[in-house]
């Protein structure tokens, strides 16, 4: 079957939510995974939007940004960010939820803030400085990391964005692994998978580290391995994600009107 | 009760000063803040401006890139689908402009603080992250300790972050429709313009259409943003763009693209300036300066419908003229 190797990254993040859960999207690769799962297999999901945009899909192709008018044209309630963003995110009622990253450690906290010139991050040298790139920020990523009950992180799979260590932790995983979130008492859950463009990643239930879980059909276990920058350790049960079926990729291609993921 | 309407011009000459903190912010990059606004704050040269944003939109882009930002503090500061916003990111990555971040949801409670008069809100939320350890004001203190201190729940000895509370000098407002004495009605997300609105000392409302008084007494429901909050009107069509306003025009595809291109060198900054900034001083000439084809075509949105209870209303150019007396 032919498809690009972003789709098969949208559909893995997509069979991770289940009918019925409260879930929220980021913007873009995220936001279509979501929407597939909920033509595809997840019906009574709820979607919602960070500012509150309640009961809406997209219409006219991909939203330009989460409260783009694409998203707004057939909603059933229009409130705020308090009450989206705060209420039902933050304060821990959101089942599942996607978010993206430009740099994942293994235990699964996200930079989207900056990258900084090896040696010079602020917890090696104990001094903020600038970043050599600064990037967006958490957006309300910060909020899903926080308070949902679980969460996926999708993200491009290579050794740069893969470190041992991030150089900003934008939106907390499991900090420094263990029972380390407890320590902050945040109302959600933490990270359950990092899906990324050659396979998926789980916690281990007690330390938290990111493991290899699968690998798709066209990566393997070695090539996963050489794309991470720390020692990835291989789950004893890695497996192969089975590939989209065709009523998958039907219906991810229907909701990628423009066709986003099949670009290279 | 006054008739609160006055020019962009005056608007911005009255309620901007050099040094001033500035609230502003609609539905996050791509809609509902005030474009127009930011756009006379560059025509005239207004400086060393504070942002508080609740994400960067193409305003604070263009204000940054234009080196009027001295500080920002904001949850999200790129463009969304459209990437990273190439006048921000040059201020802040030159040492320009310095910029403190917290999350989506940090700067609407920080405002919601300000609004009810508290000293600080606790926190979950940018608590045990870099954003609480490192701080644009402190870069020397890692892990920072005072920008988010930890606090203790009294009842249950819990610990959290405070957020200091933000009450911004001056805010301008978006909002899709207003009377002449500011009762406004925003359709879309809010985002965090209900609490801007209280929090901030002084409120321009910008607005696409200015509807007679009887719609907000048809609707009083969804006025959010009262008359005795708001100190000045200003009607500009199109005033976000080429960002979207729900209900009224979707986001200029080609143009979002085209202004972050120019914003990202100095050269092109002055150059965009010239051609979208100071070529227009009236909403008529700012409409020809986009050009027919292009207004229409974005006023062609999937959202139309949404405005259709409140149309009645709606008052013409010419009335609007003449409220403001001729102006």
């Amino acid at each position: 079957m032919d498809y690009s190797k972003n789709e098969m990254m949208a559909i893995a993040t997509g069979r991770e939510f289940s009918d019925g859960e409260l879930a929220i999207f980021g913007v873009g690769l995220s936001m279509l995974a979501g929407f597939f799962a909920q033509r595809n297999h997840a019906p009574n999901m709820i979607a919602f939007t960070e500012g509150g945009v309640y009961g809406s899909t997209p219409v006219g192709g991909l939203p330009w940004g989460i409260e783009d008018n694409r998203i707004s044209a057939n909603a059933t309630s229009f409130t705020n960010a308090i009450d989206a963003l705060g209420m039902l995110v933050a304060s821990g009622r959101v089942d599942n939820a996607v978010i993206g990253a430009a740099q994942i450690d293994k235990f699964g906290n996200v930079n989207t803030t900056g990258i900084w010139t090896e040696g010079t991050q602020p917890w090696k040298v104990g001094k903020y400085t600038l970043p050599k790139v600064r990037l967006n920020g958490s957006g309300g990523a910060n909020e899903i990391a926080v308070g949902a009950k679980k969460y996926l992180i999708m993200a491009q799979h290579e050794k740069k964005r893969f470190a041992d260590k991030v150089d900003y932790i934008s939106s907390p995983g499991y900090l420094n692994g263990g029972e380390d979130r407890k320590k902050y008492g945040f109302p959600g859950g933490g990270p359950s998978a990092i899906v990324t463009n050659l396979g998926i990643l789980r916690p281990d239930p007690v330390t938290k580290e990111f493991i290899l879980d699968a690998y798709f059909a066209f990566s393997s276990v070695e090539e996963i391995i050489e794309n991470t920058g720390w020692d990835l350790k291989v789950s004893p049960n890695v497996k192969m994600v089975p590939e989209p079926t065709e009523k998958e990729l039907e219906n991810l291609r229907a909701v990628d009107e423009t066709g986003s993921l099949r670009k290279k | 009760m006054k008739n609160k309407l006055i020019t962009m011009q005056e608007a911005v000459a009255q309620y901007t000063w050099d040094g001033m903190t500035f609230g502003h912010g609609g539905a996050l990059p791509v809609g509902s803040d005030c474009i127009a606004f930011f756009r006379e704050m560059v025509r005239q040269g207004v400086k060393n401006v504070n942002l508080i944003s609740n994400c960067n939109t193409q305003g604070s882009n263009l204000l940054a890139a234009a080196g009027g930002v001295a500080r920002i503090e904001v949850g999200f500061s790129g463009l969304e689908v459209y990437g990273f916003a190439n006048g921000l990111k040059r201020a802040v990555e030159s040492g320009k402009t310095i910029l403190e971040d917290y999350s989506n949801g940090g700067i609407p409670n920080r405002l919601f603080a300000g609004a009810m008069g508290w000293p600080f809100i606790p926190t979950f939320v940018s608590w045990g992250s870099d954003q609480q350890w490192c701080s644009a004001d402190e870069p020397d203190a890692y892990p920072n300790t005072e920008k988010i201190p930890e606090i203790k729940d009294p009842f249950t000895g819990v610990s959290m972050g405070a957020m200091k509370a933000i009450n911004p000098d001056v805010a301008c407002i978006h909002v899709t429709m207003a009377d002449i004495y500011g009762n406004s009605i925003m359709l879309g997300t809010e985002w965090s313009r209900f609490e801007l609105s209280r929090a901030a000392k002084k409120v321009v409302i910008q607005a696409d259409y200015i509807v007679d008084t009887d719609c907000m007494r048809q609707f009083p429901n969804l006025v959010r943003i009262p008359d005795l909050v708001v100190d000045a009107v200003v009607y500009w069509p199109m005033g976000v763009w080429p960002a979207c306003s729900t209900g009224v025009y979707d986001s200029d595809e080609e143009h979002m693209f085209y202004m972050n291109k120019m914003l990202k060198t100095e050269e092109g900054t002055v150059e965009y300036i010239d051609k979208y900034v100071k070529s227009y001083s009236t909403p008529e000439e700012f409409l020809n300066v986009i050009g027919k084809e292009k207004v229409d075509q974005l006023s062609k949105s999937a959202t139309n419908f949404l405005v259709d209870p409140y149309r009645k209303w709606i008052k013409s150019d010419a009335e609007i003229k003449e409220l403001m007396g001729g102006r």
